[in-house]
């Protein structure tokens, strides 16, 4: 396990230590009934015949939908329409507004009826649907190299981007496509990662540079890895390929000018490697002759002595140092001054401004570390990759082609997740083969290892179905595709030794065998992939890199900010996951995690440094997700709120009931204060929702985002806005009135069968990489109706899902995607 | 707190080439690259487009008149410098398939290069080939490359994309097959290095050495990939197809390189994304004219934004979030603002127009012999109108084409003109997406 997935469960588990509620007890596994043989659906009956058949029936054909064609005593005949009927009336959208509509109580008590026909009929036939052959993602593959070679290396730097589909998810097996751009990525990458991993003595020296954003405030300690005291800089984990001399080299921060900052005063700065003090350097205050103006720096220039010095002070900032193979953190900060500085005060440094600062002074930031190497005679070392890779050394040359063979056998039934194939090995040893004659063991070694990663048995995930099963028929997945699934879904990685053993030895579909195992992974650090691959995305919180908020208004903001946004959400939902907690907690939890930055922006007093640690609320205010910068953020416009953005994110994220696309041409929201009166936001809302067509879907997002206008653009609470004190209160369609938050957090927990319905069905389309059809919609419901025994814990929804068939098992043959192209397809045709 | 993004490089600059500065170093590039040059029989007609997202300001960019006397508009100040060397066309429209509704910000980017509405489809895909890709197959034969998709935003921050629609219809322009969407590179050293290679060195040795065994690679994955293929269903073999297209294009990449056996530029690798959005761009279009220069491609579209953007400019004064503000409403605030954003980006097309003005190319400039298109898929956000989109045609298309005015259609589909412009190529297709007809050459002063 790498020191950087140590750290991460060290911060998880900040609050209480056990993990006892991920028992491995199955006995506790309440499974809830699902009446067999064909429900009686009398109620269903007369009430469609009542409201529905009106419009829907033959002759008028209205939607395409026709109801008194298909027989609801038979479901089982066509359950994408019912399906499509149940979720119609479980939301109450059909009758449309104006019509005659059956009462709340009727609407659900005949969707209920609806769906347990529909669960009734799929248990008796299921229909699991079928995941195309899979790519590994980016995040996949890097997890892959981590595990695999003990290797970190920086996808994003090698890999093209991976496409989306429309719930955020990048792990969706019909969008990942393959492109002539990414298999050259894949070419580059084996043939990098094999050296690096092997340590091939031939790689020239390089340089790779680190940069820090401008917009990045270092005032303050910047890592719990850098000493109390110490002040701006950072750690970086970087590999170094061999055992041999490095150059770490420090530049400074320059400002619009390229001034370096803060070259007024002498400052101390460190520089560290795995901790440890390699050098202390002074840097400043030797800036001799006549300073620029103030204020107009580069406008107008100081004496040449000066203008040297303010340019080049940091030239000399760079140690050389012996490294050992493999990676080390290099840590870089400054001393805390314990005096103000003096000069001219100036007014504090806020966003834009800061990118376009003429200002010199203030404190000295770092801007760049550049990492040289390997110089002078060097050698491969023992670098954890060695020792992952090298499971033999041969004494002599004839035990040279076994131990090659070993080696890359071991390697390729990891990557490739299966046993290996005799036609797998030759090709491998080939490989090594023309290696070793081209230098030596090692050279073979790594070109085998090049081939492995282009194999397309690493990059694809295909599953095969049995032989013996009649095409389109539902079959039971394979022990070793069933692993992969897991390991895929829990860690965004391949399978470990153990699971594929256990795989291979055909005892996964052993139920205790199965539990024992999904427990052990979700303890294991790398099921933080389900918070970054999951929850992140289902959260929409991958926009909060491109967060660009209008720093006129949020003067504040800075990367600082954007950095402590993103680990609170990643924090809570770990700490919601190891302890597994019911996932209605995500909502109505009292607790969050901060560090300062954060507390500051949350206006909580005596939190200090840049550690962050769990806090519980009594205000109903922070707490849970829906009071985190991060989502209050992302729903947010760079300038203002908007109450349909957050609604909308609500609906959609977690209520599972996404609005449609707005119309075209909509009317313009009057400015405040156009016709003379201060207006609020919600006024000109209200305004705006007097128009039929707007109304429709504005009444049920509107108010939900009224709820959190105490929060502005980047989360931080307020009660005013446009001059206009803050009315958080709401009603829904329903009538239901509520207030601020605290009243959208009882919404949210009174929907909870909703809520969890939502989670469930993103959770299964993450777990399962495609998306969620109709056809699934019995496997979730059933997924979310045994996990309610069980306080719908984290834990459960996870096992059920396991349980599934559309995570367990496949459709065989050519079982076409369901939904294909009849679209217009372009092609060269005839010329008349 | 985890501070560190490795933006700049994992690599692999050489110790003395040391401190590369991201900027404008591509200007020291040697000209006459190509190889075309030592052949000027025939001049070479390459093909370009620039995408930019959310419509236009309509009355802000469309000439009242005209013909060639045309007046200029506040958006097109910027190529008024370059007026004769490209025409206005409007009246073109990019109507969605009846049946088709929704999605207006993903289909105006599918549409703009494949005339195709694409089908609600959230988690799957279903377009079809893009114009620039049925021209690469034919432009590409000479090329290293076939064709490069370039853009400046990335799309893995956009979050969710337009309604019912996944992400790549609204992330690339790009189709090479109805599910095939090609991703773009917004990166300057990664697109470096795909112009350039990857080596990590410029010996000739080494170079032939790493060829040698790319070869190979891709000899023995080839074989693995039938046998693998064989026991797949018909469904599932269209993704190992893809593979082997790649295969194919990487291989014959590889021939034509060591056919042409040249000598590498000395150029500084670019330090990865700039911090402005303007340098970016700059870098961005310099790569593209390195591109046509070395001859390495003659098919690149390259993407200023994404539909839908959150893109925010203040550097021009406007910290709105591009998307939101282009749905203006009709308040005069937004849409000044919009109209100034839509100025920002032609004046920055117009630093690509003069930089293929300045680059000899055989007996000319490069945007003598080009095709090059900019435009958007829909005209005005605010209604999502897909009718009378703005697009500018520019360059000489080698002889074939004049500039200096502008000329309206009569509601006549964007995909009459892709024919048109394909027939200039010598690519005649009967028909593409939802054409019903192709534009007279003589309304473009095409083959004059």
């Amino acid at each position: 396990m790498s020191v950087r997935l140590l750290k991460w469960l060290s911060l998880a588990a900040v609050a209480t230590g056990a993990w006892s509620l991920w028992a491995d007890d199955p006995a506790t596994v309440k499974s809830a009934s699902v009446t067999t043989g064909v429900p009686r659906v009398p109620q269903a009956k007369a009430i469609i015949q009542q409201y529905c058949l009106g419009c829907h029936n033959a002759k008028l054909k209205t939607a395409g939908l026709l109801l008194d064609t298909a027989n609801v005593e038979r479901v089982g005949e066509n359950p994408d329409l019912w399906e499509k009927v149940a979720r119609k009336l479980r939301t109450a959208e059909m009758p449309p507004a104006g019509r005659p509509r059956p009462d709340p109580s009727t609407y659900r008590s005949v969707a209920a009826e609806l769906e347990s026909a529909l669960d009734a009929a799929a248990a008796a036939k299921p229909n699991p649907g079928r995941v195309p052959v899979h790519r590994l993602n980016r995040a996949e593959y890097t997890n892959a190299i981590r595990d695999l070679l003990a290797l970190n290396i920086d996808g994003k730097a090698l890999l093209a981007a991976d496409d989306s589909d429309q719930d955020g998810f990048d792990n969706v097996a019909s969008i990942l496509t393959v492109s002539q751009v990414l298999l050259e990525n894949y070419l580059s990458a084996a043939h990098a990662i094999s050296a690096l991993a092997v340590g091939d003595p031939s790689l020239p020296p390089s340089v790779e540079t680190y940069k820090y954003s401008k917009l990045l405030v270092q005032d303050d300690q910047m890592s719990e890895d850098l000493p109390f005291g110490s002040q701006g800089g950072g750690v970086i984990r970087h590999t170094f390929p061999l055992n041999g001399e490095y150059t770490i080299k420090v530049l400074l921060r320059r400002q619009f000018y390229d001034y370096i900052m803060g070259m007024g005063e002498p400052h101390q700065i460190d520089i560290r490697l795995d901790g440890v003090r390699i050098k202390r350097f002074t840097v400043g205050g030797e800036a001799n002759g006549t300073t620029m103006p103030e204020g107009f720096a580069g406008n107008t220039q100081g004496s040449p002595e000066f203008e040297v010095y303010m340019h080049t002070a940091d030239a000399g900032l760079e140690v050389r140092i012996p490294v050992k193979a493999g990676e080390h953190e290099v840590g870089v900060s400054f001393i805390t001054q314990l005096w103000e500085q003096e000069g001219v005060l100036q007014p504090r440094q806020i966003g834009f401004a800061r990118t376009t600062n003429e200002n010199y002074h203030g404190n000295p930031a770092v801007e760049f570390v550049k990492i040289g190497g390997p110089y002078g005679s060097t050698s491969p070392g023992d670098s954890p990759s060695r020792r992952k890779i090298f499971v033999c050394t041969p004494k002599t040359s004839a035990a040279e082609e076994p131990c090659a063979k070993k080696i890359l056998s071991t390697l390729a039934a990891r990557a490739y997740r299966r046993p290996v194939r005799d036609e797998d090995v030759n090709a491998l040893l080939g490989f090594y083969r023309s290696g070793r004659a081209e230098k030596d063991f090692d050279t073979g070694i790594e070109r085998g290892l090049e081939r492995m990663l282009a194999a397309p048995s690493f990059l694809f995930r295909v599953e095969s179905a049995p032989i013996n099963v009649a095409p389109d028929a539902p079959y039971k997945l394979s022990d070793l595709d069933l692993a992969s699934r897991l390991s895929f879904f829990l860690w965004s990685s391949i399978p470990d030794d153990q699971l594929l053993g256990l795989a291979i030895q055909g005892r996964l579909r052993d139920p205790s065998v199965l539990r024992q195992q999904v427990n052990r992974m979700v303890r294991d650090a790398r099921s933080k992939a389900l918070v970054d691959g999951f929850a992140n995305r289902w959260l929409g919180l991958s926009k909060l890199a491109s967060l660009n908020p209008d720093t006129d208004l949020y003067r504040e903001f800075d990367e600082n900010l954007r950095d402590a946004m993103a680990k609170e959400t990643q924090l809570f939902v770990a700490d919601q996951l190891k302890e597994d907690r019911g996932v209605a907690e995500l909502i109505t939890a009292d607790y969050t995690f901060v560090n300062e930055r954060l507390a500051r922006h949350y206006g909580i007093p005596n939190v200090y440094g840049p550690r962050f640690r769990r806090l519980n609320f009594t205000d109903g205010v922070r707490g849970g997700l829906l009071g985190q910068a991060s989502i209050l953020a992302v729903t947010s416009y760079p300038n203002r709120t908007s109450v349909t953005l957050r609604g909308r994110w609500l609906l959609t994220n977690l209520l599972g009931a996404p609005p449609p696309p707005p119309p075209p041409n909509v009317p313009a929201l009057k400015d405040p204060g156009q016709d003379g009166q201060p207006r609020s936001l919600r006024e000109r809302m209200e305004i705006h929702r007097q128009s039929p067509v707007c109304a429709s879907c504005h009444q049920r997002m509107d108010p939900l985002g009224f709820s959190l206008e105490n929060f502005d653009a980047l989360g931080k609470w307020r009660t005013q806005s446009d001059g206009v004190p803050i009315d958080a209160a709401a009603s829904l369609p329903d009538g239901t009135h509520f207030e601020g938050i605290a009243g959208l957090r009882q919404v949210v927990a009174s929907h909870k069968e909703d809520f969890v319905r939502t989670f469930t069905e993103k959770l299964l389309a993450y777990a399962i990489g495609r998306g969620v059809e109709l056809a699934d919609m019995p496997a979730i419901r059933k997924i979310a109706r045994d996990a309610a025994q069980q306080d719908d814990r984290w834990s459960a929804i996870i096992w059920g899902i396991v349980n599934s068939p559309p995570f367990n098992m496949s459709v065989s043959g050519d079982g076409k995607p369901v939904k294909l192209a009849q679209a217009g397809r372009n092609g060269p045709g005839e010329i008349k | 707190m985890i501070v560190l993004k490795k933006s700049l490089s994992r690599r692999t600059m050489l110790r003395g080439l040391g401190a590369a500065v991201a900027l404008p170093l591509l200007d020291s590039m040697v000209p006459a690259l190509s190889v075309r040059a030592a052949t000027p029989a025939k001049p070479v007609n390459r093909f370009g487009v620039v995408y930019v997202p959310n419509g236009m300001i309509m009355e802000n960019y469309l000439p009242k008149t005209e013909g060639p006397d045309y007046e200029t508009t506040p958006t097109l100040t910027a190529l008024e410098p370059f007026r004769e060397r490209f025409q206005v066309l409007s009246g073109l429209n990019c109507t969605p398939t009846p049946g088709r509704p929704g999605g207006a910000h993903a289909k105006a980017t599918t549409r703009f290069l494949t005339d195709i509405s694409p089908p609600t489809s959230e988690t799957w895909l279903d377009a079809g080939i893009s114009v620039d890709q049925i021209l690469g197959q034919e432009l590409g034969k000479q090329t290293q490359l076939a064709s490069l998709q370039l853009g400046i935003e990335s799309g893995e921050t956009a979050g969710s994309c337009d309604s019912g629609y996944a992400c790549p219809y609204t992330n690339t322009l790009s189709w090479s097959g109805p599910s095939t969407p090609l991703p773009t590179q917004n990166d300057p050293r990664q697109v470096f290095e795909r112009l350039f290679g990857d080596t990590r060195s410029t010996n000739a040795n080494e170079r032939v050495a790493r060829t040698r065994e790319q070869k190979s690679i891709l000899d023995s994955v080839t074989q693995e990939v039938s046998r693998l293929s064989g026991t797949l269903p018909p469904a599932d073999r269209s993704k190992l197809t893809e593979y082997l297209d790649a295969i194919r294009g990487v291989e014959r990449r590889i021939e034509i390189a060591e056919k042409e056996n040249r000598q590498l530029p000395i150029v500084d690798h670019p330090e990865g994304i700039p911090a402005s959005w303007e340098d970016h761009v700059k870098l961005m279009f310099d790569l593209e004219v390195l591109a046509y220069q070395s001859d390495l491609t003659r098919v690149i579209t390259l993407m200023l934004g994404h539909e839908q953007s959150g893109m925010t400019y203040p550097q021009i004064g406007v910290p709105d979030a591009h998307h939101p503000i282009s749905h203006h409403q009709h308040e005069p605030e937004k849409v000044a603002k919009t109209a100034q954003i839509n100025a920002y980006h032609v004046k920055m097309f117009a630093y690509l127009v003069d930089k293929l003005r300045a680059t000899p190319d055989g007996d000319g400039a490069l945007l003598d012999h080009m095709t090059l298109i900019y435009g958007a898929g829909i005209a005005d956000s605010n209604s999502h109108a897909p009718v009378n989109i703005p697009f500018l045609l520019a360059g000489g298309g080698a002889g074939n084409l004049k500039g200096g005015r502008h000329t309206h259609f009569k509601d006549v589909p964007l995909a009459n003109l892709h024919l048109t412009l394909m027939d200039q190529f010598g690519v005649k297709w009967e028909h593409i997406g939802d054409s019903n007809g192709r534009v007279e050459p003589s309304m473009l002063a095409l083959g004059a």
